[in-house]
Formats: C-alpha cells, structure tokens, sequence
C-alpha cells in the first residue's frame, strides 16, 4: 500500500510539474517520467502488458515526438502564459482535492460499476478472441494516423517553387 | 479492496483535473496537448485500476492497450498539425487562431 501510494504521489507531482515548467523540454521529460510511474503502476496493479506499453510506447515515443516537435518550432519570443495562472493552481488544487476526498467515497458505492467476477484464460485469448473488433479498429486507427501525417507533410505547389 | 478502488480513482481524478486546468487557462499549443496526455493517463489508470480492483484485470489491459494505440496515434497526428500551424503563424499561441473564424 505504501508503495502505491509513493507511485501514484510521483505519477501526480510529475504531471503537476509537465505543466507548471517554464521550458517546454522539461516539461515533456517530466511527461517522460510520469509515464514511467504509471508503467510501474500497471506492474504492480497484475497488469504487465499494459505497463510494457506505457513505458515504451508514451514514455519513450511520445516524449521523441514531443520533443521533435519542441525543436521544431523553438523561436525566441516564446507564448506568454498569465502568471495568474499558476499561481492561483495550487489554491485550486487543494480546494479539488479536498472536494475529491468527499465525493469519491460516496461517489464509488452509488455508482453500479462492473460486476466483480472472476476471468479465465490468459491475456492473450482475452485480446484476439474476446477484444478482435478492437484489433481490426487499432489497425484501422493506426492507418488513418499515417495518412493524416502524410497528407498534413505533403508538399504543396508554393512548398515546390520556394525549394526551386 | 474498496479503499484501494478508492485510493486508485481518487488519484485518477486529480490528474484529469490537472489536465483541465491547464486546459482551459494555458495558451501554447504544445502546452495544451501535454494536458490531453495527462487527462489520458488518468483515464488509463481509472480504466486498469477498476480492472484489477474487479477481477477483471486481463480485459482491462487489452482496453488500456488499445486506448495507448489510439492515443499515439492521435499525438502523431496533432503534433503534425502544431507544426503547419506553427509554419503558417510563426507562433504557437491558441489565441491566434481565433483568426480563422469566417
């Protein structure tokens, strides 16, 4: 439980920091990281597929691609954020954690959630038999991802005379 | 087992609280997509947590997992849009964009 708890603190206080650093660099490695306790999370919560994912797929790829894109349009007069704006956040963050305290306890015993049973099988008969409408989406998704970026990168005719 | 359940949406909620925040007060782009990522990690943990805490820990993996799979595949795309935008702008704040209404 103590673990847990310290994993999930790190998961908070990490996303707290992606969005209240000043470089957008850091913030995105402090994205990197608490990726990496969510990863560990998912290991510790029986669920070690999904904490292989997390921490190679968001941890890893996306922080490469966060960071291209950081690089890619870094200029000197950067967008100005309100100052208010962080520093009225932690006001707002106790005020909802306190709300988040009372209402979550009463919240879980009125809401119906699933119904607590035990599976069988092994996860890989869960995701191809049970999950393969959600294979066939995945691929479907992952496609349409590769053509949007291919056709947002395409060169236009302006693109062709400027390069000439 | 309720107060792990607890314990696990109650973090769940905080980080979808500080990807809203951010949300709806910060002006860069690359900022407001960060706080995206931060709300889908939260309903990622909500998602295993709920699994593990019901039995159901396997059918949870194979949502979570398809859930990173669309979730790069949307940062893949909106990133490649930042980048147009930022080429045509030469800035990267959202309220330039306001610009673009008829």
């Amino acid at each position: 439980m103590v673990i847990q708890i310290i994993l999930l603190c790190g998961l908070v206080i990490f996303s707290g920091l992606a969005i209240l650093l000043r470089d957008l660099i850091k913030a995105a490695l402090s994205l990197a990281v608490a990726s990496l306790f969510l990863g560990l999370i998912f290991f510790r919560l029986g669920a070690p597929y999904a904490g292989v994912f997390e921490i190679s797929v968001v941890a890893g790829l996306i922080t490469v691609l966060f960071a291209l894109t950081i690089a890619l349009t870094k200029k000197e007069d950067e967008v100005q954020e309100n100052r208010l704006v962080k520093v009225i956040f932690p006001l707002f963050f106790i005020l909802f954690l306190v709300i988040d305290g009372l209402v979550m306890k009463s919240l879980l015993t009125k809401v119906p959630a699933l119904p607590s049973a035990p599976e069988g099988g092994s996860f890989g008969l869960v995701l191809w038999k049970q999950r393969t409408f959600d294979l066939v989406a995945q691929v479907g998704v992952i496609f349409a991802g590769v053509l949007a970026v291919l056709a947002l990168f395409r060169k236009t005719g302006k693109d062709e005379e400027k390069d000439e | 087992m309720s107060n792990l359940w607890f314990l696990y949406l109650f973090f769940s909620a905080l980080l979808i609280f500080i990807g809203l925040y951010c949300l709806l007060t910060m002006r860069n782009l690359i900022r407001l997509f960060i706080a995206v990522e931060i709300i889908s990690k939260g309903v990622s943990l909500a998602i295993v947590a709920t699994g593990a805490v019901k039995n159901s820990v396997l059918l949870a993996q194979s949502l979570a997992i398809t859930y990173i799979v669309v979730e790069v595949s949307l940062v893949a795309t909106a990133l490649a849009l930042i980048i147009n935008i930022y080429k045509k702008n030469k800035s990267l704040d959202v309220r330039i964009l306001s610009k673009l209404k008829g």
